[in-house]
């Protein structure tokens, strides 16, 4: 039997980011992972010999730079290939919208009659979000019993708000909880530019843009600027900087170590067991699973009825899934620069075609219309695939979870054909040069990653499961009732994407915990 | 058009719902016997208010024996492997320790540690239990045994009770032909062939039995009983006269004396089962149960309230009266009040709130307004805190029970 101060549960980014967190303060800490490596909805898989594509997230928006030097993930090998990637919003009509450094236009070169509209929207919540980007590095604020420190913390944030002039608070406080279709139509006209922002906003939920709450969801995403970016290497490379920092701040990983339960006595952590009877303690687990799972691992006899029914409620219906292709040639857009299907490509001709395909997901059907966001990593970064071939990536939303005809390898197969069939149309010649595919289902993705309902941020990151609601009140300061027993994955605030912060949170949240203790 | 509208189910012809009070499967016999037709409704049925006068069937309780019809009250089935896990999961009391076929006295709080609602755990095997309460609780029992293996079902219309209370009630069931309940301790359970079940409880604190039948059998049960009782002096009785042997028992009801967290708007209202003098309904020791981390703050921090049992000068009865420390501070508020007939004192029930009833006991006065044909007459009166039960007799838990 081995001792642990801190026994970590699931190897994903925020995991990883909490384990060297701890570490780094000298606490002896164990990752345990399901899966055969380390990464998480980081990971890669192997289309064929030498063809790497991103598992799950493809493009980075969320990591912020004080997580990357934290980390340090820089001095273990993670280097932006592409910083501030164009986006191109697709239009199936061939008219193609570039968004490139803030500017707006026509692929053609003409300009595009939103173009001011857009950017003096974009910049408005760009400041938004920076306003709120602080709430995302600590623990929300509880509503009851927070005590005086708290209350001073979320008097910082509504101050800087109150700085920002009469005029931004008001329209901040119009927008913050409203819906992105109205906001974003208010100001500039339906069509693939609008598309691009509503798809922003609802990319990985099961909600279309018309439901209250996403301007919040837009954002949250728009915090660190709403870059994207791709890591040098892929995002393998990036799930090696955060594996390689944790090991060099002294954290032990182990692979396919299943945990079968989380020990508790006396209302207290005092170990997990694995699935091979096997069994470890330690003073504190986190667990990067949803809180459902985790207490059921800790057993739902620990926690009160109402947290459980808070628990069972949280809205976790996934709506999206991968679709990986290995190519034999480089991808063209027609009637696009070359240059430029290295950019994010971006189907989502409109509001009302979002809302239209969100129909879809709600009714369990796949999707006719096709909307996703797709990147060709080995466009910016040869060193992904050998022989001249590239790997295609595509996140296709409004792919129901609760699929009516069921998800098999006929539905796969059959999701695979629409996607390709999309991509074809806007790059013809595409689905000729398909030399290998794979897709992962929302209920593959639940299986392979343990995201409950297979949804990407273990829960719906939209305004009433954000904050101090997020996962539920009661936990939304990472610490569960039993004593010593965290969460640290996507279901706690700030939720989903690749940016590190729920693990560095809850890390946090550990170690005011255990100076609390000592004093 | 899509699937999920074509497969939506067809409309049904939705089933009359009863309108009004609903009368119980004993409503045959009891309607006849009632000479007030006093009635009043109790979670959705008709219940009886009083026979004839209260004060007569309040002394039938305390000298022959009463019926009252049990059957509005909510009972519940909790069946399953995991029955005795989810039972002490709702519950603050350790049920292990709790015999089978046993009844045990019990509360259950929210995860504030505020007291949802008051009853009667019946311990049948650690894989059967029923809960009897005021309150429907079937969805909160739902929520409970949320992950566990257990069977729930709501009992509370195709199972009816009658509670027969008083010094002659157990002649009644010698009379009747229910042997063996002579060895029945207090909260003993007893089961019979054709499925009748007794527990030796009730609401009183006297010598009394609850009996228990499935709905059809409610009418033989009740003529079975009534024949037996001819000569022993057995009546019917409503809530009233039960309503005064239950105060001078010192019994608390909920609603009464404190309100259920899940129906208080005010969550200052709650009450935690120290604030109600529950404390040894408490039990830390079973690992945890529904509000635990709560009420092991609680505990810390002392209640916040007192119920306490008072004795008031005079033979006014101080329904819903204002307590004061010193004639001048507003201490606290009666709850249930009555002259009792047979202690021969003034009586009450009342919550103080903290420090008085646990640190201030001394010097407490009620303000009683007392209506006298038009005008009140008011009169601030010394009262002192007594010990709960006001009435205890020893036939109570005398076993065997005497014969009459």
């Amino acid at each position: 039997m081995s001792n642990f101060d801190t026994i970590i549960i699931g190897a994903g980014h925020n995991g990883l980011a909490a384990a060297t967190r701890l570490a780094q303060t000298g606490q002896k800490v164990l990752v345990l992972e399901q899966g055969a490596t380390a990464g998480g909805a980081i990971a890669q898989s192997e289309l064929e010999p030498g063809v790497f594509a991103p598992r799950y997230a493809h493009l980075l928006m969320g990591l912020g730079m004080p997580e990357i030097k934290t980390l340090g993930l820089q001095d273990h090998g993670y280097t932006p290939a592409v910083s501030d990637m164009p986006t191109i919003a697709l239009c199936p009509t061939g008219r193609h919208v570039v968004l490139q450094g803030g500017t707006v236009h026509y692929a053609d070169g003409t300009p595009h009659p939103d173009a001011a509209a857009y950017q003096t929207l974009t910049k408005r919540l760009t400041k938004f979000a920076a306003g709120i980007a602080q709430i995302s590095r600590q623990a929300p604020p509880a509503l009851t019993g927070g005590g005086w420190r708290q209350a001073v913390d979320l008097g910082k944030i509504g101050l800087n708000m109150r700085l920002q002039g009469k005029d931004d608070l008001r329209e901040f406080m119009r927008v913050a909880l409203s819906n992105v279709y109205d906001t974003v139509l208010d100001e500039i006209a339906d069509g693939p530019l609008a598309g691009v922002l509503g798809f922003d906003a609802i990319l990985g939920g099961h909600m279309g843009p018309r439901a209250p709450g996403t301007m919040l969801s837009l954002l949250t995403r728009m915090r660190e600027g709403a870059q994207r970016s791709l890591p040098k290497g892929g995002m393998g490379a990036l799930a090696a900087s955060f594996t390689n920092a944790a090991i060099a701040a002294g954290v032990e990983i182990r692979c396919n170590s299943t945990v079968f339960e989380i020990s508790v006595t006396e209302d207290r952590v005092t170990g997990v067991v694995l699935q091979d009877g096997s069994s470890l303690t330690c003073g504190q687990v986190l667990s990067s699973l949803d809180p459902k799972t985790t207490m059921r691992l800790s057993h739902i006899r620990h926690y009160d009825a109402e947290m459980v029914r808070r628990v069972r409620h949280i809205r976790t219906k996934g709506a999206v899934a991968k679709v990986n292709l290995a190519l034999s040639e480089a991808p063209k857009i027609s009637g696009l620069d070359d240059s430029l299907s290295a950019a994010r490509w971006v189907m989502a001709p409109s509001m009302d075609a979002l809302e239209l395909g969100y129909n879809g997901a709600k009714y369990g059907r796949l999707p006719d219309d096709v909307i996703f966001e797709a990147v060709v990593p080995s466009l910016s970064d040869p060193s992904i695939t050998t022989g001249n071939r590239h790997v295609l990536s595509a996140i296709v939303q409004y792919v129901p979870y609760g699929l009516q005809q069921g998800w098999d390898s006929n539905s796969n197969s059959d999701l695979g054909d629409r996607v390709i069939a999309a991509l074809d149309k806007v790059a013809p010649g595409l689905a000729d040069s398909v030399t290998a595919r794979e897709v992962i289902s929302p209920q593959d993705i639940e299986v392979e990653t343990g995201a409950p309902g297979g949804h990407w941020h273990h829960g719906e990151l939209i305004a009433d499961q954000m904050l101090m609601m997020r996962p539920a009140p009661g936990m939304e300061r990472y610490a569960l009732p039993v004593s010593g027993l965290y969460l640290c994955g996507a279901s706690a605030h700030p939720g989903g994407d690749v940016t590190a912060l729920p693990g560095l949170n809850a890390a946090n949240a550990v170690l005011a915990g255990l100076k609390r203790k000592a004093a | 058009m899509n699937k999920v509208l074509k497969n939506s189910p067809t409309r049904q012809t939705p089933v009359q719902v009863p309108r009004g009070l609903v009368p119980t499967p004993f409503h045959a016999r009891l309607e006849p016997a009632n000479i007030t037709q006093d009635w009043m409704g109790w979670s959705g049925f008709l219940s009886a208010r009083k026979f004839q006068s209260v004060e007569s069937e309040y002394f039938a309780i305390r000298n022959q024996a009463t019926l009252f019809d049990l059957s509005p009250m909510h009972k519940y089935r909790i069946e399953g492997p995991d029955a005795l896990t989810v039972v002490n999961r709702l519950l603050t009391r350790d049920v292990r320790k709790l015999k089978d076929n046993r009844v045990g006295y019990a509360v259950w709080c929210d995860e504030d540690g505020s007291t949802i609602d008051d009853g009667t755990i019946f311990r049948f095997t650690d894989t059967h239990f029923r809960l009897c309460c005021q309150e429907p609780q079937y969805t909160w029992l739902c929520d409970v045994a949320w992950g566990f293996d257990v069977t729930l079902t709501d009992e509370s219309e195709t199972v009816v009770g009658l509670s027969m209370q008083g010094p002659t009630s157990y002649s009644v069931l010698k009379a009747a032909g229910f042997e063996g309940t002579e060895g029945m301790k207090p909260f003993d359970i007893h089961h019979f062939d054709d499925g009748i079940m007794i527990s030796r409880t009730g609401f009183t604190g006297d010598l009394g039995y609850e009996l228990w039948a499935d709905a059809e059998a409610a009418l033989p049960l009740y003529d079975r009983l009534m024949s037996a009782g001819k000569e022993l002096g057995l009546r019917p009785i409503g809530y009233d006269a039960l309503n005064m042997a239950r105060i001078e028992a010192g019994f608390m009801v909920t609603g009464v004396e404190f309100q259920s967290i899940h129906h208080a708007l005010r969550p200052t209202r709650g009450r935690t089962p120290f604030d109600l003098g529950l404390d040894r309904l408490v039990h830390f020791d079973k690992g945890h149960f529904n509000g635990r981390r709560a009420l092991l703050q609680a505990k810390e921090k002392g209640p916040r309230y007192a119920l306490v049992a008072l004795e008031i000068d005079g033979n006014k009865p101080a329904h819903q009266a204002l307590v004061y420390h010193k004639g001048k501070t507003e201490a606290g508020l009666i709850t249930s009040a009555l002259w009792s007939p047979i202690c021969k004192r003034n009586l009450a029930l009342a919550m103080l709130k903290a420090p008085y009833g646990i640190d201030i006991t001394a010097d407490l006065k009620v303000e009683i307004y007392h209506d006298k044909e038009g005008k009140y007459d008011r009169a601030m009166v010394p009262a002192k805190i007594v010990d709960r039960p006001f009435f205890n007799n020893p036939r109570r838990a005398a076993t065997p029970p005497a014969l009459c």
